[in-house]
């Protein structure tokens, strides 16, 4: 065999030995990291959000040794370094090796050169290199495995694989007598079937928020002797094994407390149950009440249910009610129906054909919508939409009735903007030569309408500032100054828009300040009732200017009266002496205050408590937490929100934290609405 | 309870790092202006600046906010503003752009969300609106509205946050702080003083 062909062998059993000692040492690292991570938790006890990075931060940290360590090993690879290196454990070479593999050496015959490789023998020093290479990480390996050994179970569980509730595997660091078994306390809660939701599990917990007749399973370490639970005033069985005890009951319908007892330790868990929501539901249509000339043709359906959990139907009745006076009769039916296979929402369109009611003029068709839930717990629960009202008309009232046949949704009558207007005239000229002339002039004066409408807003805030809160328009009320009518009014913004409409809103001759202000707007009410001219007599061509001189005329008031301020101006100080109640104030007409209605006498109640658990917070910390948890339970049906600040008081003072903005809301909340008093009251700064 | 009791109502304008919180310099003179000139209320003559992220704010029961530009608040700012709301004080809060889903509004309403919690309709017949004044028919309109975008041109409600039953901010896109914005002397030339509503949102600060 060659020189070059035996430091090529070397090169890979070098370069395999460097592969399985980084590998080693990757494992070895990582296995320490967990089994330190493991110790830390044993020791203290580590959080879940902690223990959740265990496993992957070890293998990182592993996956890091194992590339420096190979990166480290590189030279393993290069034929140069590898014969150099065999030379320094093989002196009998010398150098014969390296200078046979030179580059120009490579090809030529060096039988001197080879023959003296070919003496030398170098098995014994890789042999020895790559049993201690691999023996220390292997050493380490193995020792970070007899650790882990030494690990208890519940602490390898935990940290392999960190779940909810796995407080009770942490094991017990010293076993002592008589020691609180009420914590870790591990809390199993089970919706019920109907709603397929999973088991939730709590830790610790300080109330239980759940579905009404949920299963609840509240679990703890060690047996059950001496521990004594009861819910509301009923005991409950406690059962388990020597190593668990556990408690299981179901989610009363009202606000209620677990109190769990075990010698002098105690505990009290706040249950608050969820009601199952019963279904929404929306008529959308018909979307109001209407009257029928005939009782002929077809009334479009269509119903929208929403759910919480889940719903099982949605159906539309109807009832006919027949006659007048004292005599009415009655029928009832049900005009579509579909099964919502637990969806939690669920639509239902038909189409309902009137004439097959048989009505007859004066009756009326009460219409609804109903759904029903998936509840087999405490339901189900059933949801009705508004009802609808459509009457049938008789002969001698068909000159009286104001039918409002099919109007629209509120969304769809929101007024358009000049710039929409604008769109919509163009279109329609661009459609000009495909319509007939009637389709035109429909269109335009359809337009016309919506300009009309937009003219007036125009109008009312221009009216409004001359001091006509609206309807200036139409009424032609007189002016601030009596010299001016509206017209004339109008006639001076004429003539002060006939120029340039971009001037500065600066006065101009003999305008007035209103004149001069209002200008732009004046100018954009002027081109809107030319527009609406041209739009009136079907020529949305010949508006389009007008119309683009309104948009412009908005948009230069828009930007006139915006001001940005180039420097601080002078500060005011008001001359109050000056402008006392020199107001008019005539038209104030503030609403009667009424005094704050008195506290009803649970909510009194309330509040003494809750003042009574404040003070005790001082004295006896954990007599005062449980009084506030009480306080909590009774609190939940009448005054949901103080039950929400009380829980958050409660868990801040269980867990050592700052309580005093949940209190202080608590205290609020208890005391009912603000107070309202007659006159302003003195502000004395935060508290 | 502790802290010095202040006889006088002084108008105070918030102070905010970003954006350009003094856009509306007059607006404050011509409230006070109002508060004198048709309320017994013991008005200071002169309104103060109260940086926003600073504790003094919760020396004042109403704060005016107002600005054009995109809004940014500090953490200072965000604390002292929830602490000043949780305590009872009344933030007024007006889009000089008065642009529907403007910079200002998109910026300065998503903070307010953030800090106190998300603003929702006015109704146009709330207390507010005949607290001294009666406005039926909601918010009195200003002539910087119409800009040509907008879901009706006309801003039909303001937008609030409220706590336990009153206004703990106040929102308008009204642009009230350019329709405001004007030295009080002024006021003689105008037939009816639009500043009216400015003396409801004081009394109610004041009184709920």
């Amino acid at each position: 065999m060659s020189a070059h062909a035996r430091v090529t062998r070397t090169r890979a059993v070098l370069a395999l030995t460097a592969l399985l000692a980084s590998l080693l040492r990757g494992a070895a690292v990582a296995a320490l990291v967990f089994v330190l991570a493991g110790a830390i938790d044993w020791a203290v006890g580590l959080e879940r959000s902690a223990r959740v990075v265990v496993v992957p931060t070890a293998l990182v940290v592993g996956a890091l040794v194992t590339f420096v360590s190979l990166w480290r090993a590189r030279r393993a690879l290069k034929l140069g370094a590898v014969a150099l290196w065999i030379e320094e454990r093989t002196p009998v070479l010398r150098y014969s090796l390296v200078t046979a593999l030179e580059p120009a050496a490579a090809g030529a015959a060096l039988p001197d050169l080879e023959r003296a490789v070919q003496r030398a023998h170098w098995g014994t020093p890789v042999a020895r290199t790559a049993l201690f290479v691999l023996g220390m990480p292997a050493l380490l390996l193995l020792a970070a495995l007899a650790l882990r050994s030494l690990l208890p179970a519940g602490v390898v569980s935990r940290m392999e694989t960190p779940r909810a509730g796995d407080a009770l595997e942490h094991p017990r660091s010293a076993a002592v007598a008589g020691a609180n078994r009420l914590t870790p306390l591990v809390a199993t809660v089970t919706p019920p079937a109907y709603t397929r939701r999973e088991a939730v599990t709590l830790e610790e917990p300080s109330s239980i928020a759940a579905l009404a007749s949920s299963g609840v399973r509240l679990e703890g370490r060690g047996s059950a002797e001496g521990i004594t639970a009861a819910l509301g005033g009923e005991a409950l069985e406690v059962t388990g094994t020597a190593e668990r005890w556990h408690v299981i009951f179901a989610m009363p319908a009202r606000a209620a407390a677990v109190r769990l007892a075990h010698g002098r330790y105690s505990r009290m868990i706040v249950l608050e149950p969820r009601p199952d929501s019963a279904p929404m539901v929306t008529l959308a249509s018909p979307a109001r009440d209407t009257v029928f000339r005939e009782a002929r043709g077809r009334l479009e359906l269509d119903a929208r249910a929403t759910d919480d959990m889940g719903l099982t139907a949605l159906w539309l009745e109807y009832i006919v009610s027949s006659g007048e006076g004292e005599s009415f009769t009655f029928r009832s039916g049900v005009a579509a129906r579909r099964a919502a296979r637990n969806a939690r929402a669920a639509t239902l369109e038909s189409t309902l054909r009137i004439d097959s009611l048989g009505l007859r003029p004066g009756d009326v068709i009460h219409l609804r919508a109903v759904a029903v839930d998936g509840n087999t717990a405490t339901g189900p629960d059933t949801g009705v939409s508004e009802t609808r009202v459509l009457r049938v008309a008789r002969a001698g009232e068909y000159d009286s009735l104001a039918v409002e046949g099919a109007p629209p949704p509120e969304a769809d009558a929101s007024a358009l903007s000049q710039r929409m207007l604008i769109q919509l005239t163009e279109e329609l000229e661009r459609r000009r030569p495909r319509l007939a002339r009637k389709a035109v002039v429909e269109e335009s004066r359809r337009i016309g309408a919506d300009q009309a409408r937009l003219r007036k807003r125009v109008g009312d805030i221009i009216f409004a500032r001359l001091g006509e809160a609206e309807s200036g328009e139409e009424s032609g009320a007189t002016m601030p100054r009596p010299s001016m009518t509206p017209e004339e009014l109008l006639r001076a913004a004429d003539e002060a828009t006939a120029g340039e409409g971009a001037h500065a809103l600066d006065f101009e001759g003999d305008e007035t300040p209103v004149v001069a202000v209002n200008r732009p707007l004046l100018e954009a009410y002027n081109a809107m009732w030319a527009a609406g001219r041209e739009l009136e007599t079907g020529e949305p061509g010949a508006a389009l200017p007008h119309m683009r001189t309104a948009l412009a005329a908005i948009m230069r008031a828009r930007e006139a009266e915006r001001l940005y301020l180039r420097g601080r101006p002078a500060e005011v100080v008001v001359d109050l002496a000056k402008v006392r109640l020199a107001g008019d104030i005539d038209s104030a007409s503030a609403s009667a205050r009424t005094p704050r209605a008195r506290l009803s006498r649970s909510a009194a109640g309330r509040v003494e408590r809750l003042d009574a658990a404040l003070i005790a917070l001082r004295t006896d910390p954990a007599a005062a937490v449980d009084s506030l948890a009480l306080l909590r339970v009774d609190a939940l049906a009448e005054e949901p929100r103080l039950a929400r600040e009380l829980a958050a008081a409660v868990d801040s003072l269980r867990a050592g934290k700052d309580a005093t903005t949940p209190l202080a809301r608590a205290r609020r909340a208890a005391a009912g609405a603000p107070v309202v008093r007659a006159h302003a009251s003195e502000w004395g700064g935060a508290w | 309870m502790g802290g010095c009791v202040v006889s006088s109502f002084i108008f105070a304008t918030a102070r905010y790092e970003s954006g350009d919180w003094d856009s509306a310099p007059l607006v404050p003179p011509n409230i006070i202006d109002t508060i004198a000139r048709y309320t017994s209320i013991d008005v200071a003559p002169t309104g103060v600046v109260v940086p926003l992220g600073s504790p003094d704010l919760a020396r004042y029961p109403l704060v005016f906010l107002t600005g054009h530009l995109p809004v940014r608040f500090t953490r200072d700012e965000r604390e002292q503003l929830a602490r000043f709301i949780e305590r009872g004080g009344m933030l007024f809060v007006d889009d000089h752009n008065h642009d529907i889903d403007g910079a200002f509004h998109k910026t300065a309403t998503e903070e307010i969300r953030r800090t106190v919690g998300p603003l929702t309709e006015l109704p146009n017949d709330h207390p507010l609106y005949s607290t001294f004044f009666h406005f039926p028919d909601g918010p009195p309109n200003t002539g910087h509205e119409l800009n040509g975008w907008g879901d009706n041109l006309l801003h039909k409600h303001l937008l609030a946050v409220q706590r336990a039953g009153r206004i703990a901010v106040l929102y308008s896109n009204k642009d009230y702080s350019s329709e405001w914005g004007y030295h009080p002397d002024n006021k003689r030339f105008l037939a009816v003083d639009n500043t009216r509503f400015a003396v409801n949102i004081v009394v109610y600060a004041l009184t709920r």
